[in-house]
């Protein structure tokens, strides 16, 4: 019995050491992983539709998603006929003008974002740890839309994606989560990414290329 | 002891089973409470970016109604498997006693703070729901279970060494 005894205490202290010797931050919260949006998910479907050749698969999808309704909807802000432009070339199995149309709106909502990012973030009544907070959203939101298009834009003006993802990078260091936070100063390279990408949509609008 | 195991794990499986059925009615309820409250959440008033921060919160919050449904379940165990231990191996009621209550108390109360946190996301955000839970619930319940476990480590190890010199 005496040895049973042993072995119980020896296993029953193992136990609890293993128990109690954790980490200190031991509150497991989960952890979350953002995941796409109902528009990049359309988007990711009709992109690789159409490098497999479904055209057909494509333009149901474009059809029946939600990114041609949120093409409807930005319709004033969009270039003109920016979606029957696009429905038209899906239908016409032209993989280089679906890119190119996708391109072009992906980057007016990247616009658009950064135009919104650069006046909120300005906000004289919000705290510094407010607009940080905000111009980190922003960016995030900013990033996830002009990432989908960064390789197309880069195919046509490597000088537009490189000057972009500098402007990104360097607001990216304004809102840093450490000490070095400064969105005094945010202004310029979001103000900096929205003149870029207006650039590269005027420039890729069809009556420019007398399309 | 083993009543407060039993009514926690029972609380596990209906709340499981409610965080199923309820699925929709449960998002519904915590998103338009946080859309009600757009400064708590820092939403901004644009949906590419309010998506995100919802987007997490209700991921934080169905994370919150697991994580109760996992620990209750667990704990419930754990309760039964150390109070085994302690009423077997703490020779003296003076030390046997409490060691038993604040397992028992600690392990039934631990979970309730994943529970807590999920209802308060949606009023008061991620972190400062979290810290409350902190405070309110998961430092006192698990500093007691912990408190406990090395208390009985202690006594374990204290009478092992007596029995060897003996």
């Amino acid at each position: 019995v005496r040895g049973r005894d042993v072995v119980a205490g020896r296993v029953s202290t193992a136990i609890a050491l293993v128990v109690t010797l954790g980490p200190v931050e031991a509150h497991h919260v989960g952890a979350y992983i953002p995941s796409d949006n109902e528009i990049t998910t359309n988007f990711k479907q009709i992109k690789f539709s159409v490098q497999a050749g479904k055209f057909d698969v494509a333009l149901r999808l474009f059809d029946t998603g939600p990114l041609r309704a949120d093409m409807r909807a930005r319709a004033a802000t969009l270039p003109p006929r920016l979606e029957a432009g696009l429905r038209a070339a899906l239908a016409a199995s032209d993989g280089a003008e679906v890119e190119r149309r996708l391109m072009v709106f992906f980057a007016a909502l990247a616009r658009d974002l950064a135009l919104e990012a650069a006046h909120q973030t300005a906000d004289p009544k919000l705290s510094r740890d407010v607009r940080t907070v905000i111009g980190q959203r922003f960016l995030e939101a900013i990033w996830r839309y002009y990432n989908l298009v960064d390789f197309a834009v880069a195919q046509r003006d490597d000088t537009t994606s490189v000057a972009a993802r500098l402007a990104f990078d360097e607001a990216g260091g304004y809102v840093k989560s450490s000490g070095a936070a400064d969105p005094d100063r945010l202004q310029q390279p979001l103000r900096r990414i929205a003149q870029v990408l207006a650039a590269l949509i005027e420039s890729s609008t069809p009556a420019r290329r007398g399309s | 002891v083993l009543l407060t195991a039993v009514v926690l794990i029972v609380c596990a499986e209906v709340g499981g089973a409610s965080m199923v059925r309820f699925k929709l009615e449960l998002t519904r309820w915590a998103r338009s409470a946080m859309l009600a409250r757009p400064a708590v959440h820092g939403l901004v008033g644009v949906r590419d970016v309010d998506e995100r921060v919802l987007d997490e919160a209700l991921v934080k919050f169905d994370a919150g109604l697991r994580l109760f449904h996992l620990h209750a379940e667990g704990m419930g165990l754990v309760i039964i498997a150390t109070t085994t231990v302690a009423a077997t191996l703490a020779s003296s009621p003076a030390s046997r006693r409490p060691i038993i209550a604040l397992l028992t108390v600690g392990g039934a109360g631990y979970p309730l703070g994943y529970l807590l946190w999920s209802g308060l996301i949606p009023y008061y955000g991620l972190e400062r729901g979290k810290t409350i839970a902190e405070w309110l619930v998961w430092i006192p319940f698990g500093g007691a279970t912990i408190v406990a476990l090395w208390w009985l480590a202690g006594l374990i190890a204290w009478r092992m060494t007596g029995r060897q010199r003996a």
